[in-house]
């Protein structure tokens, strides 16, 4: 390779001096023998949601910098491959066949858009690679789309559904209303949450979908101070979320109806600023946990990036690697077939507290959280404190289910 | 023979042997380039022959790829019929948007594109029956068959099938733009009012070429769906019609050519500089911006102005030396 | 709520969003009657406009001084690249612009990226339009009144430019025919450069005055650009009154649409497009395309 300028994209972390890979696309895979392990990262670092995939980069590098400090795994050092996908569902089944064709890569996560996964895991069983998602949250992965090959790490739509809708089991609520994306993933977590209530006798009023890049959220404001509701649950993220919190704000809905959302993030929270306040809902990870791991891990974060606390997608890629690291460390090697088998039976001390993958869909079962946005000394910001914590046993749906029983 | 029919035809041959030598990613992205290479040549018959800009080509790629994934999903038929019947569904589609759209001229023809293409990403999205809604359809299989014939499963055998389309598509447009009815288009381009006043139905010749731009590019996209294994609404975006009218511009408009090495130049450029940094979009734009000014025809016009060099340099070589 | 002040808030509403399209609208079809260029940058300026907003509340503490600035930065950098850029390609087709414009939005979008980082930022409305009014006995928020207001402020302002002040009559020549103009001895070159300027400026504009409703953020550009296209077709191309026509139909129907069927939120700008362009293939107020 010539030694033209070259922005780091491709990082490798490695400290070893590992051959950087060649930019040149006609050159094939190289062979992996007892070198790096290689995970590949295609994630939508640009776009609306790049928000996300830069979350997922920095805790990912980050993780692989701390682990390969401390020698890597099994004695070898982490490699990410991190690349660009826009958001884009073919770049990013073409990004993935890259790293599969031309690196050698077995090994994913990071993916961040559901429709991304949805694209990518078909193609899992003929890549012979192992992709463990940290973001995705499309019921559907662990359920019609499931393929042996694919684990989830992180706590899935239907599970902070169910987690909003255990906390209100117990809360004085006349009336709920909910207001969803309208895609997937909304559909599916407003079902969850609309069974769940008619299951727990609570007035269900009614429910309504807003499709992606909705500017004005004036109409769907009025429709829940029309329906009476006092609480409403809310299936948005992103851009959406941040306008229709600005906006309802704006409109003096909160004095009158107790929000609660799917799932609570800082970048949103500095987004809206104030408009937070009083926010409740489920939250996927947040750096207020009670659990030492996760003090630790805060602490090591915060002195990485100058103060900075680790967000939702962080803290979620985080706990990706470190089942990544178990199953690796079980299996005592990367080969896929004996990986698959070690991760079903791992058991993971995460930051979260103690997190398994189960046998029969691969949804790793872990604690639910409910927080609540407050103001607090020493953040210039609301930040998210936990009110209340589920069992995993009890937020998991049924195996290959996006609904529960009970 | 000319200087362009030689590279042409060695082109062609080093297609043909590319899978003997290339690795397996390249091939992938070969094949990739070969089904965007189709989807913009298609454009190019409305823009480059015709003069109507469509901001909706988008609709065409869509259709094609939602028709032959759904097939291929829900139904046994065997890969090659389902491809050519999923572009053929374009086309007759096509034909009402084309009645539609050519009511209006100029930017309205555009934007009236342009809904229809929006028009059926909605549907795309709220159909779930048929189309799996936002999610998509995924795990769209490359079936075998016919009478049992498995190499179109195989990545090299599917890489020819595309292939084939490809210059099979070549041939037929430019069969169809040297014909009268060509010369009927470009009578279009140049002054509609003149040609009608000649007598010849211009708005059914415009439905026409709109019905047949359509078709090729549905076989495009009829091609993507089992080549990436999925569709969704992401392939009806608008940004993709804003894309492909971009690499038939940057390839250079009216030349088929031109516009298949458009799609080549966008997607080549695009991966690559995504690997390189995540600034990739400013430096892609820079590019765009700098072809405008110092490439005004395009790749296809810097290309052929080279080679008219080397013809004119043989040719004064020959008168010399005669 | 009574159906009265449902319909007072909804049309008020209405208004506001109106202020925001016709915003843009306004510039790219100022824009187009002068140069008969269609501006594919022209989302990517109007969220840079929320951006440079934010930036200048942050620095000066007031969300007026933003309001005040933050058209005139992009409006500069609209003008600049009219004058490096756009000028040489006068003699050239339409291919050019669509792709030169294309590219301007490419670089503005990732420039914005680069500056501000990737996450949405807020920007607050001023203390002064964050409380709520009663219309009707209804809560509506002051600063959507603000939007409307101001929207009529600026439709107003702009026609007094178009057709009291020597500028305005420049502008209007030139759409009408830039060879009498030039022979007449006018710069035409400097009145397009004012034009864009101002289109641009014009957008980021609606860009400040958006922020507070959705915050400064990254998907602006892209849902923001189709709709000041199907304002502007519908107006007619090169209509001031059309712009402002199309973006009060588009407004209303969206508002009250999305209120009575939600399902087909995605596409009733696009129906009434096809009804409008079928019945009228210039737009409401154009001459044919």
């Amino acid at each position: 390779m010539t030694s033209k300028p070259r922005f780091t994209r491709r990082a490798v972390l490695a400290g070893s001096g590992a051959a950087v890979a060649s930019p040149y696309i006609w050159t094939s895979a190289q062979a992996q023998a007892g070198s790096a392990i290689k995970i590949g990262i295609p994630a939508a670092l640009t776009g609306p949601l790049g928000t996300v995939g830069q979350q997922t980069k920095r805790g990912a590098e980050f993780y692989a910098k701390v682990q390969n400090a401390k020698g890597g795994i099994l004695g070898r050092k982490i490699e990410l491959l991190i690349e660009d996908t826009a958001g884009n569902p073919a770049n990013c089944v073409r990004k993935a066949q890259e790293m599969v064709e031309r690196h050698g890569v077995k090994m994913f996560t990071g993916l961040t858009l559901s429709s991304e996964a949805l694209a990518v895991v078909p193609k899992l069983a003929e890549w012979d690679a192992i992709f463990v998602s940290g973001i995705n949250g499309d019921g559907r992965l662990t359920a019609d789309s499931f393929v042996p090959n694919f684990f989830r790490a992180n706590i899935s739509g239907p599970m902070g559904a169910r987690a909003v809708s255990l906390y209100l089991r117990e809360a004085k609520v006349s009336g709920v209303y909910a207001l969803g994306l309208d895609y997937a993933w909304g559909h599916n977590s407003v079902q969850v949450f609309e069974d769940e209530m008619k299951r727990a006798n609570k007035n269900f009023i009614g429910k309504i979908f807003a499709p992606t890049g909705t500017k004005d959220y004036s109409t769907y404001i009025t429709k829940i101070r029309q329906s009476g509701a006092d609480a409403c649950y809310l299936v948005l993220q992103g851009d959406d979320n941040n306008a229709f919190l600005s906006q309802s704000r704006q409109y003096g809905l909160p004095d009158k109806v107790t929000l609660l959302t799917e799932i609570v993030d800082l970048a949103s929270i500095k987004a809206v600023g104030d408009a937070s306040l009083g926010l409740v809902g489920s939250s996927r990870y947040s750096f207020s946990y009670d659990h030492p791991k996760n003090k630790e891990f805060v602490e090591l974060w915060r002195k990485e990036h100058g103060g900075g606390l680790p967000d939702t997608f962080e803290g979620e890629t985080w706990q990706a690697m470190q089942a990544i690291q178990a199953g690796i460390e079980a299996a005592k090697g990367t080969d896929t077939a004996p990986l698959r088998k070690a991760l079903e039976s791992v058991e993971i001390e995460s930051i979260k507290g103690k997190i398994k993958f189960r046998e029969c869909d691969h949804q790793a079962v872990q604690q639910g959280f409910m927080v609540k946005v407050v103001k607090k000394d020493g953040f210039d910001t609301p930040v998210p404190e936990v009110i209340a914590t589920f069992p995993g046993e009890r937020t998991t749906p049924g195996c290959k289910k996006t609904s529960y029983d009970n | 023979m000319r200087w362009s029919t030689v590279v042409g035809l060695a082109v062609l041959a080093l297609l043909i042997a590319a899978p003997l030598g290339l690795p397996a990613f390249a091939m992938t992205l070969l094949t990739e380039l070969v089904i965007l290479g189709l989807f913009a040549m298609s454009l190019d018959l409305m823009v480059g022959y015709t003069r109507l800009i469509s901001f909706g080509h988008v609709a065409a790629y869509g259709l094609g790829a939602y028709a032959s994934g759904f097939m291929l999903l829900n139904s046994s038929m065997p890969l090659p019929f389902v491809v050519i019947l999923a572009a053929l569904m374009t086309g007759i589609v096509a034909i009402g948007v084309g009645w539609v759209c050519t009511l209006a001229t100029g930017v309205s023809f555009s934007m009236l594109t342009l809904a229809f293409a929006q028009l059926l990403y909605a549907i795309a999205f709220k159909w779930t029956s048929v189309t799996g809604g936002s999610d998509g359809l995924a795990g769209i299989p490359r079936r075998a068959g016919p009478m049992g014939i498995t190499l179109l499963t195989t990545k090299t055998g599917f890489y020819y099938f595309a292939l084939a389309c490809l210059v099979g598509s070549f041939l037929l447009c430019r069969k169809l733009v040297a014909s009268p009815f060509g010369a009927v288009l470009r009578g279009i381009r140049e002054n509609e009012a003149k040609t009608l006043a000649l007598g010849y139905n211009t708005r059914l010749y415009k439905i026409a070429v709109v019905a047949i731009a359509y078709a090729f590019g549905g076989l495009a996209g009829a091609l993507y769906a089992p080549f990436a294994g999925f569709a969704n609404t992401e392939l009806l975006f608008w940004l993709l019609s804003g894309q492909v009218l971009i690499m038939v511009i940057v390839g250079g408009s009216g030349t088929l050519i031109g516009p298949i090495l458009g799609a080549a130049f966008f997607l080549l450029l695009e991966h690559q500089l995504s690997s390189y940094t995540e600034a990739w979009a400013l430096f892609f734009g820079l590019v765009f911006i700098g072809f405008i000014l110092f490439a005004p025809e395009g790749i296809w016009g810097l290309a052929t102005g080279w080679f008219k060099r080397g013809d004119a340099a043989a040719k004064a070589k020959g008168s010399l030396h005669g | 709520m009574s159906t009265l002040a449902f319909l007072l808030n909804q049309s008020v509403n209405a208004l506001s969003q109106a202020a925001l399209l016709f915003f843009l609208g306004v510039g790219l079809t100022l824009i187009f009657g002068i140069m008969r260029i269609i501006n594919f940058a022209h989302g990517a300026l109007y969220m840079l406009g929320a951006f440079v907003g934010y930036s200048l509340v942050r620095w000066t503490g007031s969300f007026w001084v933003a309001l005040a600035f933050a058209p005139v930065v992009v409006g500069l950098v609209g003008w600049a690249f009219e004058l490096s850029i756009l000028r040489r390609l006068y003699r050239r087709d339409a291919h050019a612009f669509l792709m030169v414009t294309f590219g301007l939005a490419l670089v503005v979008t990732e420039a914005v990226r680069l500056i501000w980082g990737p996450d949405a930022l807020q920007v607050p409305a001023p203390k002064l339009l964050s409380g709520v009014i009663f219309l009707l006995g209804e809560p509506f928020p002051v600063y959507r009144l603000f939007l409307a207001v101001s929207g009529i402020v600026v439709a107003f302002a702009i026609w007094q430019l178009l057709e009291r002040t020597r500028l305005g009559l420049l502008i209007r020549a030139t759409s009408q025919n830039a060879e009498m103009v030039h022979a007449l001895g006018v710069d035409v070159g400097l009145v397009r450069s004012c034009v864009f300027g101002i289109g641009c400026g014009l957008a980021a504009l609606g860009g400040v005055l958006a922020a507070p409703l959705v915050t400064a953020s990254h998907s602006m550009a892209a849902t923001v650009i189709i709709d000041a296209f199907v304002i502007v077709i519908i107006g007619g191309m090169g209509s001031f009154l059309g712009s402002l026509i199309g973006a009060l139909l588009i407004a209303f129907v969206q508002v009250f649409g999305n209120y009575y069927l939600p399902d087909f939120a995605l596409a009733f700008m696009y129906l009434v497009m096809l009804l409008v362009l079928v019945v009228r293939p210039g737009g409401l107020l154009g001459k044919e395309a």
